[in-house]
């Protein structure tokens, strides 16, 4: 063999041949060796095999060959070796030792043959003799790889699964079946594995995926065990196709993030397992920061220590509830910032075991507005007692427990008809029925005297008003309750000043008439001459006696009269009388006054009003106040008209009208005001008691009618009343008109 | 002559009703209390009391009450005099059994012929009400 051809054998052995020197660095790197290892020549020459080549774990192995071989001996034998990727072949070695002359160690030669597919059909026959049974018969897929990567048993749940037939599996590289955006980083995860074998679930809190000889992707859990066999360590891969259970999860998830409040799922041990994005939010972490941290993290400092065990009482009972009924829970923010929260408890049954699902709901705006409810309660100046539909007290002021006697924890939860006497108790929520079938604001039994009753059991008159009251937790009725004692003693003391006036009233009357009567009666008897007859001057004198009694008797009268009006004592005694007739009873009172100023007197009745239903004495009254007033500021000469007729067809219209002296615009305010007459030398002037049109105001006014002027200074008035006639009175009509 | 009873407290309205009656020709017998009207009553029948209402002691209305049950004067007019001009005083008197009443102060020019028409009218039935 000529040495070319030779140098040609050498560099196309299909083995590797490595020549490896005493300190074990490589000499020589063939191509095939750069084929078998991955590594060029230029990469391995001059580096320590063992480091490069050799797993870890077989480096002392490899020593003592190797000192087996520096003692003369040629060492055949299979091993695995370490490929710059990572992965690992199985190769078959043939080395011995080239000495020097002196017989000390040149180098190692070495041939390495890839027998990485030979060995794994062989393991696959080994295997799948001893096991395939039995795989056959878990239920989930088991892919079985031995040390270098390449499956050597698939069950038929593992042909389902990914649509492979067993063939087309064994003998390959395991990493067929990832994605290709695994398979790189998965020759180094085997070769971890390899170095410390133990039962575990593969990529814990990854998303695993396998590949189908379809190309699709599946999510998977993946649980590894190590296998001794007389091969070497196998491992045997449980997978388990969890499209189903992550479809689930995500549909779960969706769940979560739609709900409204902050989610938070935590496990027995506390750890967050689950939380939808309302509650990153709302503590202001990012889910990363959450998951698999403890819950307590959540919990304000000085509620941290009893938390866990109220988590425990949780699960020894899991029932949906309320988080701490009645109390006031405060979260805790990533910014150390506390919030009031109301939460709810649910239990989550998983395959992971029990979980406890917390909807989390930020109560700050409600305890807010509570707050300004309660501070707007307490302002409130009344006693306020807000009840539920069954009557149960849930709210009160300060107020409240002033004016009942309990202190507000007595008071909160109490049935309100504890504080009303027991005489009205058994009616009483009848009447809440009935309110809050008909909620509105409104008093509390209008017209009847309702009593409270304090814990000491005495009672005492209130008046309620009652409104409802919408809130999240339904319909409420709140009472404004105030107690009435004091108003009662005021009306009780009002009513006795009225009676004490009115009878007042009636004494004065009677010792102001009784010496007028004498005043009177005897200035008549006197001018009369029935003692004796008189001097003219005597007569004169006598008359103005006469006449100033008789001023001070109508003053009187005039007087009584508006306190009975003002007292509401003026009654109304309507009969049915010719209009006629009443107007000559005043002007027979009228006339002879006017005739001494030589004024004319007129009336004009309507010729279709006959009859009237009115109070006749009280339209006589004022048709004689009205008609003395026109003559009295009417001067000597004048004319005084009388007009009645209907306005309308419900109203009586009465005008009289003068041309006096007329009222001056300005003065039109004070002229049915009591003791005002329109300027203070009138009265010396005109006489009169300064009462007539105030009086006549209210009269009319009694009688729901209403009087109006109208005059010009320098030209006369005309005052014009109007009062309202009872329906259906008929007219009555004179049998003969000769009678009037 | 009618002879006429009259009860008041006020002795110048006493003597007033008094000198007109008078005047106008009738003869008079005065009391100021009922006490002393209750004497007199014991001594004759009157044909007319003029009863003022306001007396001192027992008042008018009871005297007339018990007058009217008396079957000695239950056919005697009793006419009350009232001063008080609150409504319901003349009822007062109607129901305590007057024929009727003159309202204070009285109007001498009418008085006679008022106590005229009572003594001519048929006095009210004894029943009381």
């Amino acid at each position: 063999m000529d040495t070319e051809f030779a140098g040609e054998v050498w560099a196309e052995n299909p083995d590797a041949i490595l020549a490896i020197a005493p300190d074990g660095r490589l000499l020589h790197w063939n191509r095939a060796a750069q084929d078998i290892f991955g590594y060029t020549c230029a990469e391995a020459l001059g580096l320590s095999m063992t480091d490069l080549i050799v797993p870890r774990d077989r480096v002392a192995e490899e020593m003592k060959i190797q000192t087996d071989v520096i003692a003369g001996a040629v060492a055949i034998y299979e091993s695995v070796r370490k490929r710059k990727d990572d992965s690992l072949v199985h190769v078959s070695i043939s080395s011995k030792a080239v000495l020097h002359a002196d017989g000390s160690l040149r180098y190692i030669l070495s041939t390495n043959k890839d027998v990485t597919h030979l060995k794994s059909l062989r393991d696959s026959k080994l295997v799948e003799s001893k096991f395939r049974d039995l795989l056959e018969s878990t239920p989930d897929a088991i892919v079985m790889v031995n040390v270098t990567g390449r499956i050597v048993l698939v069950n038929s749940q593992a042909e389902k699964v990914f649509g492979f037939d067993r063939t087309a599996l064994v003998g390959k590289p395991v990493e067929m079946l990832l994605p290709e955006r695994f398979r790189l980083g998965h020759n180094a995860h085997r070769a971890n594995y390899f170095s410390q074998p133990r039962t575990r679930t593969m990529g814990a809190g990854l998303e695993l995926y396998g590949l189908r000889s379809d190309g699709d992707e599946f999510p998977v859990e993946i649980s590894l065990s190590p296998l001794e066999t007389e091969e070497g360590t196998m491992v045997m891969s449980a997978v388990r196709d969890i499209t189903d259970r992550r479809k689930a999860e995500q549909k779960f998830r969706g769940l979560m993030e739609s709900a409204p409040d902050a989610m938070i799922i935590v496990g027995r041990d506390g750890k967050i397992t689950l939380v939808n994005s309302q509650a990153e939010r709302l503590f202001g972490y990012q889910r990363a920061e959450l998951l698999g941290q403890s819950v307590e993290l959540l919990v304000p400092d000085r509620f941290q220590g009893k938390h866990p065990g109220h988590r425990g009482e949780f699960f020894a009972q899991p029932t949906p509830r309320s988080m701490g009924a009645g109390m006031e829970l405060k979260a805790l923010r990533k910014d150390g910032s506390e919030f009031p929260v109301e939460i709810s408890l649910s239990p989550l049954e998983t395959e992971e075991g029990t979980l406890v699902m917390s909807a989390i709901r930020d109560i700050s705006d409600r305890e807010q507005a509570e707050k300004k409810f309660k501070d707007l309660l307490e302002a409130a100046p009344d006693a306020m007692i807000i009840v539920n539909r069954s009557g149960e007290i849930v709210l009160v002021n300060t107020q409240a427990e002033r004016l009942f006697g309990y202190p507000r924890s007595e008071l909160l939860g109490l049935l309100v008809e504890m504080l009303v006497p027991p005489r009205y108790r058994e009616k009483h929520p009848g009447h809440r029925t009935h309110f809050f079938s008909r909620p509105r604001a409104r008093s509390m039994g209008e017209g009847l005297e309702l009593y409270g009753l304090r814990k000491d059991g005495s009672e005492f008159p209130v008046e309620i008003s009652l409104s409802p009251l919408e809130t999240a937790d339904g319909m409420l009725v709140s009472s404004a309750i105030r107690d009435a004692t004091q108003r009662k003693r005021y009306e009780l003391a009002l009513h006795e000043a009225n009676r004490l006036k009115s009878q007042f009233l009636a004494n004065m009357s009677h010792e102001l008439r009784t010496p007028l009567n004498g005043i009177i009666g005897f200035s008549e008897f006197l001018i009369d001459g029935k003692p004796g007859s008189l001097n003219a001057t005597q007569k004169e004198y006598l008359d103005d006696i006469l006449n100033s009694g008789r001023h001070l008797l109508r003053l009187i009268n005039d007087v009584l009269d508006l306190s009975k009006i003002e007292a509401g004592k003026m009654e109304l005694w309507p009969e049915t009388f010719l209009v006629q007739q009443a107007l000559e009873e005043a002007c027979s009172v009228i006339i002879p006054l006017a005739t001494k100023k030589s004024i004319s007197v007129r009336q004009k009745i309507a010729a279709k009003l006959l009859s009237v239903t009115l109070d006749r004495q009280k339209f006589v009254q004022v048709l004689l106040n009205l008609l003395s007033n026109a003559v009295k500021f009417t001067d000597d000469g004048g004319a005084v008209q009388i007009d009645v007729d209907y306005e309308g067809a419900a109203n009586l219209r009465l005008r009289v009208r003068d041309n006096g002296i007329g009222i001056s615009p300005g003065d039109f305010a004070h002229l049915f005001v009591e003791f005002q007459q329109l300027d203070s030398g009138s009265a010396r002037r005109f006489g009169g008691t300064g009462l007539g049109l105030a009086l006549t105001k209210k009269i009319i006014e009694c009688q729901h009618g209403r009087i109006s002027v109208i005059s010009n200074l320098g030209q006369g008035s005309t005052f014009t009343v109007i009062l309202p006639l009872p329906a259906g009175a008929p007219d009555l009509v004179p049998s003969a008109p000769g009678e009037l | 002559m009618s002879h006429i009873l009259i009860v008041d407290d006020n002795v110048v309205n006493l003597k007033l009703a008094t000198r007109v009656l008078e005047a106008a020709g009738f003869s008079i017998s005065q009391a100021t209390d009922a006490e002393q009207a209750q004497q007199m009553l014991a001594e004759f029948v009157p044909a007319l009391i003029l009863m003022d209402i306001g007396l001192p002691g027992m008042d008018g209305l009871s005297l007339t009450r018990k007058l009217k049950a008396d079957e000695r004067f239950e056919h005697v007019p009793i006419v009350a005099l009232t001063a008080s001009a609150m409504k319901g005083d003349d009822q007062k008197a109607i129901d305590a059994g007057c024929e009727g009443y003159i309202t204070k102060p009285i109007d001498t020019r009418e008085l006679p012929r008022q106590v005229q028409t009572y003594l001519d009218s048929k006095p009210r039935s004894a029943s009381r009400n």
